[in-house]
């Protein structure tokens, strides 16, 4: 490898993404710099609008049209293919592609969004491995079964023919998760993975991706604006307000002793610490 | 809270929901029980939380109060202003129209429950016109005040939903049920589709608002650390029964029933020291099971 071993799988310097045309003179993004070391977690936390979506899309250079990525550089440093700057990789890059679903996956908040109304659930998690890996079309049937298995998903032969709308939330949230590990990626980037879903969803799900973090080895970008999913989570976080990250650290650090007014302002939006604010 | 009559009293009140077969002639092979023998009150200016899971029958519980559905069965005793008590559950609809005044909903998803073609000042105004309680200026004058109440620039009144951020509309949402001066507002989630911070700003605002008209609230929610500070009583809902109804400290403090117990552990403290609970699908199977 290019690279020596104990570098950090990701490393953003200096990103900036902005969209043309946008009433504000910085941008979408400004300045951000950020790490992250293999099989840890890193939450990027704000409200909306804070860029911290807009962000995890420049990871995987998703960021939609007319928005681009005007400077910085974004270091992943894969077992499978080496050091790469992925802020200036080609569009067309045959690279590109091997790392979108392969060795850096995405989550979306909304999973029917994420998955095609019009094939079933095992057909899009077999597509998935036929686009990254050499295996035969009865191999990957095997390997989604087996994945469908793993998140929790009871008679995955029968979930394997049905499609989305055929699933509960849960299930199709479970069926997304599937999909974006199936090919053992090294980074998964998670975006509001839970904020679609109620409580007890919620902490079977995170705890799904806890689990299969372990198992697979993978490092998780988490994107929330919910501190408490930040606190169970994550070993690191950097808050983001504006298009900057204005605080981070070990997450036990930054919330226990908040230095920014954003971070505070965060905390003291938690349901549970208005005690003092209402009633 | 002993000598004041109830708002709101619902007694009994039961939603069935058939269930089809698969084969051609649709046949009713069973049904469910969305709610199931559901009684409690709502004294005036009380919030109560009503929580459960998706699934659980607080939303189709909300509905049938408002008759937004019928009830299969039960009754659902509102207090109108003049001190008549009329059953929701019975009332025809023409003089739903009527008591519909003075109970309004407040909707789950500011996205989908503003007209897209219709401006600020029709969305906000329309009550007061389907009603006949105003029109031409005292209608303008009565929209641009309660926008204004709500933290909206009355100037903004001829624009479109599609022009306002999430937060906004649920104000423009809470604005057009307030206009009518209603006693009871029922929130379906109201807050939700919005992010943490401004999921507080109108959680302020309705708590500002309930001090300001004496509202009582009906608040459906499925996070239980949202009806923490809000709600002084909270009911917990499990497969369309209230298996525990209790003060907020109590059920927060205190939880008696272990469904309640589950609930409170899911919720993730911003406290990396409590660790919260991934365990709940087993644990949840298991209350299941024991019936």
């Amino acid at each position: 490898m290019n690279f020596p071993p104990d570098a950090p799988l990701l490393e953003v310097k200096n990103l900036r993404v902005s969209f043309p045309g946008d009433a504000g003179a910085g941008g979408a993004v400004q300045n951000v710099s950020f790490s992250l070391a293999r099989g840890r977690t890193l939450a990027l936390v704000g409200e909306s609008g804070s860029g911290k979506t807009v962000t995890a899309h420049a990871l995987l250079r998703l960021v939609p049209a007319p928005g681009v990525i005007e400077a910085g550089r974004i270091i992943f440093r894969s077992r499978r293919v080496g050091e790469i700057d992925l802020a200036h990789l080609d569009e067309k890059s045959g690279l590109l592609f091997k790392v979108r679903g392969g060795l850096m996956s995405l989550i979306f908040q909304e999973p029917m969004t994420a998955l095609s109304p019009v094939h079933s659930i095992g057909s899009q998690i077999d597509e998935a491995i036929l686009l990254h890996h050499d295996v035969s079309p009865a191999a990957a049937r095997r390997q989604t079964l087996e994945m469908l298995n793993r998140v929790g998903i009871a008679e995955a032969a029968r979930r394997y023919t049905q499609f989305p709308h055929e699933l509960s939330g849960g299930l199709r949230q479970r069926a997304v998760i599937a999909m974006a590990l199936v090919c053992r990626p090294e980074l998964l980037i998670a975006d509001e993975p839970t904020t679609a879903l109620d409580m007890t969803l919620q902490a079977q799900i995170l705890g799904l991706i806890k689990t299969l973090q372990r198992e697979i080895g993978c490092a998780v970008l988490l994107i929330t604006h919910d501190l408490g999913v930040v606190a169970q989570m994550a070993d690191d976080v950097a808050v983001m307000h504006r298009g900057e990250i204005v605080e981070r650290g070990n997450v036990r650090d930054v919330l226990k002793r908040p230095q920014h007014a954003q971070t505070r302002a965060l905390l003291a939006a938690l349901p549970s610490r208005r005690g003092a604010l209402v009633g | 809270m002993t000598a004041v009559d109830p708002v709101l009293s619902v007694r009994r009140l039961c939603k069935r929901f058939p269930v089809y077969g698969g084969g051609f002639r649709r046949k009713i092979v069973g049904e469910i029980k969305a709610v199931d023998d559901v009684s409690f009150d709502l004294v005036p200016g009380e919030a109560l939380g009503l929580v459960g899971e998706s699934g659980s029958g607080k939303t189709t519980t909300a509905r049938c109060i408002l008759r937004a559905m019928a009830p299969t069965s039960g009754e659902v005793r509102f207090r109108l202003p003049d001190g008549r008590a009329v059953d929701l559950a019975r009332l025809a609809e023409r003089e739903l129209k009527v008591v519909r005044q003075h109970a309004q909903m407040v909707f789950q998803d500011p996205y989908s429950s503003l007209n897209p073609r219709m401006t600020v000042r029709e969305i906000v105004g329309e009550p007061l016109v389907i009603h006949g309680l105003a029109t031409g200026a005292a209608l303008d004058d009565r929209v641009a005040e309660m926008l204004r109440r709500v933290g909206l620039q009355p100037e903004h009144r001829e624009r479109y939903p599609h022009a306002f951020s999430g937060g906004q509309r649920q104000r423009i949402g809470i604005a057009r049920a307030l206009i009518m001066r209603p006693s009871l507002i029922v929130c379906d989630e109201a807050t939700s589709a919005l992010d943490m911070a401004v999921q507080a700003q109108v959680l302020d605002l309705l708590k500002e608002l309930q001090r300001e008209f004496q509202l009582t609230y009906l608040f459906v929610a499925h996070n239980l650390d949202v009806v923490r500070n809000f709600c002084d009583r909270v009911a917990v809902m499990r497969k369309g029964r209230i298996v525990e109804l209790a003060s907020a400290k109590e059920i927060f403090a205190a939880p008696q029933h272990p469904y309640t117990k589950i609930l409170l552990s899911a919720v993730p403290s911003p406290d990396p020291d409590i660790p919260m609970n991934f365990n709940v699908g087993e644990e949840l199977a298991k209350l299941d099971a024991a019936g």
